[in-house]
């Protein structure tokens, strides 16, 4: 039913938010019935979208064991990586050959916002990366393309949160869009794979170091 | 009584200014099946309408098979300025012609931006789209308005500007955004723009009034699809509503005007929708609402989309009587609760009353009978910040209070400085005082609540007239028929009438015997109260309406049945007419409206025709001849109006498609699909 579908949606965005900042931990087990209370919704569209989170990767349901929130391990990691140096490296080499006036236009505005955003904004901050991926991406001309790497920036998302309070990488981050964007205006695919693949890389370098460092899968406790 | 093996119930609801009406149909034997009444509750429409689906008692929800809402919300939103903040941008507008004709106050937003770009009536672009400046200023509002509303310079002729715009801010921006171009097809400019800010601002009003009132069906276990009624009577599913909440404006009065026509049976009528508040008059003629040609204008805003022809007035069986500074008796425009209600609940409001009756005349002045009264705790402590407010609720704590005593109270002199405004918005206070039902009460057509009361407070008014009460009662009425004829006249007619001046001329005591005053030359308002009142020894004059009345609401028979001998008619009160308007958000058909322009193409800047355009909403064909453009265009309209009325909820739509002459050889192709509404299961 349409309702249902409304407060699916609704339920699905704000759980997808509680796992994304990790105010529910990786690796935490997941009750329903609370979780419904807690957002004033019925069970069955928590449930719902709990299912869809699953899809996403972000919830475990494993048979006859309830539920828990996805865990962080290095294999994983290792493993989305992979497919997002690949994939957004695709996106930029595309990009470069397809990006029109308008969407330079966008990729400039969002690079100076990003420039002005303060460290400690960071919810502005992964909005601001989330959508310059995201027009990098729409600038690529292929809503295939698009729909995977958005799957594959979820799953990111939360390994930015993870790592956020051990970083400060974030002006060179700001060069690099600007390079981007000038490789991008300048039609250089190669040059735009290669500042793209670097930018990815270094996040997820990153990441490593952390997560070795915290030495365990999950980490609820990070921080 | 006959029994179908299995009648397709649906459930109709209609969110007035005063009441929330719910009736229950058999849609095929059109046969109501029972109705319930209950008070809006404005600070949250859901309230009233979940009280309807429970005061209707249905044995079985899982029997409904629609449910259909008519609401005043966007018309309200907009009237009080309640809507979500809106930042305009308008393309290739200029803005010294804007200012030169003092049309910005027209934009319905304070936000509004120019830009350059837009095209010119033939399509062409005019100047390149200034996309940095737009993202930059958007970057700057982002945190100051709820969401976007684009407007380019004939982007119905082409929407490439608007698109790119609405495209590039997506990217930036999670706000959402409305396109000028998605919402009218017409070429006015300012009216696209307004229709643009406005439907940006009911966005989220009419999303999460569709939310509660599916929330509120849920509850019931009812699981039928929901029908939103349109500005012009036509239905519309949720979903739709929900991206054009702009079109719901006026969808009340225009459910009450195809209620009236379900009811009835007539197909050429007048109807008269004498509610609480206001009283609504709609015209019906070949059995169709008669639309408005300019489209819905609300409060001081016009719009482009289409609405029904109405009128609506101030006036109706709640409305306040009062004496104005003339000390001439006044009937509205502001709505109070009944003194006869108000004692019913308040017993010693009744009392309070009669002793007033014993006093001198000096102190039993009208303002006592004005009753302010507290209808909820306030929810927060935000709104309590008018100076007076916590000690004015205090003071009401143990019941209603006349206004006098408040103001005393609180040591004030003025109404003025209470600025309890705020309090009555959000209806954490009430008010009462005389009103036309409390008339009724008096004289023993309506007996529902406490008739002493209201005969008391018409006595005290009387007297402190000079007059006898049944004088003023009968004064009151003679008003209240004025105002409806004048109402009628004046919707008819397409003319202006000034009463004013007649009656400031007449004194307060001859108010009635002498309507005409000797002094005004005026030959109209001669006209209109020697037929009423047949005033002059010689000169018979008379209007006589050739169409029934058909009067819709509680308090119809009593307030209408004078104006209908005025006008020389017959008034028509059809079974169930007091719930006409509930019925009337049922008995709509859901339709849905695609229009297509075909116009030149033209070389370059010169003049040469080389062929024709047809667009086709975002998508643009080329022909080489004007007949083939509309060839294609009638086709393509038909295909997409009968797709959008399936979408939208119609079985089995039809499509009437015509053709405008626009002028400067530009068409206007409008495909109409219209169909019964498709029951659930």
């Amino acid at each position: 039913m349409e309702l249902n579908r409304v407060d699916t949606q609704r339920a699905y965005e704000l759980i997808r938010e509680k796992i994304i900042t990790l105010e529910l931990a990786p690796g935490a087990p997941i009750n329903d019935q609370q979780l419904g209370e807690e957002l004033e919704m019925g069970v069955v569209p928590v449930r719902e979208a709990l299912k869809l989170l699953a899809h996403d990767d972000l919830v475990v349901i494993p048979p006859r064991h309830g539920l828990y929130v996805a865990p962080v391990n290095v294999p994983d990691l290792e493993q989305i990586s992979e497919m997002r140096l690949a994939l957004e490296s695709l996106a930029a080499r595309l990009a470069a050959r397809r990006a029109t006036p308008d969407d330079l236009t966008v990729l400039e505005t969002l690079c100076q916002e990003l420039a002005t955003v303060t460290d400690g904004d960071t919810r502005r901050l992964f909005d601001l990366d989330h959508k310059f991926h995201q027009a990098i991406a729409r600038a690529a001309r292929n809503r295939y393309l698009a729909a995977t790497l958005e799957r594959y920036f979820g799953l990111s998302q939360r390994l930015w949160y993870l790592i956020l309070p051990h970083l400060g990488f974030l002006p060179t981050a700001v060069q690099q869009h600007l390079d981007l964007i000038d490789a991008l205006r300048a039609g250089d695919a190669d040059v735009a794979e290669k500042i793209m693949r670097e930018h990815v890389q270094m996040f997820y370098d990153q990441v490593k170091i952390i997560l070795i460092e915290k030495n365990t899968d999950s980490t609820p406790e990070a921080g | 009584m006959v029994t179908t093996p299995q009648p397709a119930l649906v459930l109709g609801i209609d969110t007035g200014g005063t009441y929330t009406d719910g009736v229950l149909l058999d849609y095929y034997s059109r046969r109501v099946l029972a109705f319930h009444k209950s008070l809006t509750t404005k600070r949250d429409l859901s309230i009233g309408i979940e009280k309807v689906i429970e005061g209707i008692q249905i044995g079985d929800p899982s029997a409904i098979r629609m449910v259909s809402i008519s609401t005043t919300l966007a018309t309200n939103a907009i009237v009080e300025g309640k809507g979500k903040r809106v930042a305009l941008l308008l393309i290739g507008y200029d803005p010294e012609l804007i200012s030169s004709f003092k049309m910005e106050g027209r934009f319905a937003t304070p936000h509004f931006h120019y830009f350059e770009g837009g095209h010119d009536l033939y399509g062409r672009q005019q100047a390149a789209l200034d996309l940095p400046g737009i993202l930059a200023t958007v970057n700057e509002l982002r945190d100051t308005v709820d969401a976007i509303a684009v407007s380019s310079y004939f982007s119905p002729l082409n929407p490439e500007h608007e698109n790119r715009v609405r495209q590039a801010i997506s990217s930036i921006t999670d706000l959402p955004v409305v396109l000028g171009h998605q919402l009218s097809t017409r070429l006015g400019s300012v009216e696209r723009a307004t229709t643009a800010a406005l439907n940006a601002s009911l966005l989220t009003v009419l999303q999460d009034f569709i939310i509660a009132v599916r929330r509120a069906m849920e509850r019931r276990q009812i699981d039928a699809p929901l029908m939103v009624v349109r500005g012009d009577g036509t239905l519309m599913s949720d979903e739709f509503a929900a991206r054009i909440p702009v079109e719901t404006i006026h969808s009340g009065p225009a459910a009450s005007a195809i209620g009236g026509h379900f009811l009835s049976g007539l197909d050429d009528m007048l109807v008269v929708d004498v509610g609480g508040t206001t009283t609504d008059i709609a015209l019906i003629q070949d059995g169709q609402v008669t639309i408005s040609d300019k489209g819905a204008s609300v409060g001081d805003y016009q719009t482009a989309v289409g609405a029904a022809n109405l009128l609506s007035i101030a006036l109706g069986g709640d409305s306040h009587i009062t004496l104005n500074p003339e000390k001439q008796i006044a009937v509205g425009p502001e709505r109070v609760t009944p003194l006869a209600r108000l004692a019913w609940e308040f017993p010693m409001v009744g009392q309070q009353l009669q002793a007033l009756r014993q006093r001198q005349w000096a102190q039993a002045t009208p303002d006592w009978l004005e009753y302010w009264f507290l209808l909820r705790e306030p929810p927060g402590d935000g709104i309590i910040q008018a100076p007076h407010a916590r000690e004015l609720i205090d003071h009401l704590q143990d019941g209603p209070r006349p206004l006098p005593d408040i103001l005393k109270h609180l040591k004030l002199l003025h109404v003025g400085q209470l600025g309890a405004r705020e309090l009555f918005r959000q209806e954490i206070l009430g008010r009462s005082g005389l009103t036309p039902t409390d008339l009724m009460h008096v004289e023993g057509r309506y007996n529902q609540w406490d008739s002493k009361a209201s005969e008391a407070a018409l006595e005290i008014l009387a007297h402190y007239q000079f007059r006898e009460p049944d004088d003023l009662r009968q004064q009151v009425w003679d008003l209240i028929n004025e105002m409806i004829v004048h109402a009628i006249l004046t919707f008819l007619s397409e003319k202006d009438l000034d009463l004013s001046t007649g009656r400031r001329a007449a004194g307060a005591k001859q108010q009635t015997e002498q309507r005409i005053s000797p002094k005004d030359r005026d030959l109209g308002r001669w006209f209109f109260y020697n037929s009423i009142y047949r005033s002059h020894p010689l000169l018979e004059t008379q209007i006589r309406l050739d169409l029934p009345m058909i009067g819709i609401g509680a308090p119809a028979r009593i307030m209408l049945s004078r104006a209908a001998e005025s006008l020389n008619t017959g008034l028509v009160l059809p079974e169930h007419h007091q719930v006409a308007n509930a019925v009337g958000a049922i008995a709509g058909s859901v339709m849905a409206t695609k229009e297509l322009l075909v116009y030149p193409m033209l070389d370059g800047t010169r003049v040469d025709v080389m062929g024709y355009y047809c667009q086709a909403g975002d998508e643009r064909h080329e022909f080489e001849d004007l007949r083939e453009a509309l060839g294609f265009a009638h086709a393509l309209g038909r295909e997409r109006a009968l797709g959008a009325a399936i979408r939208s909820g119609a079985a089995n739509p039809q499509v009437v498609v015509e053709q405008l002459d626009d002028g400067l050889d530009t068409f206007r192709i409008r495909a109409k699909a219209m169909g019964n509404p498709r029951l659930a299961r």
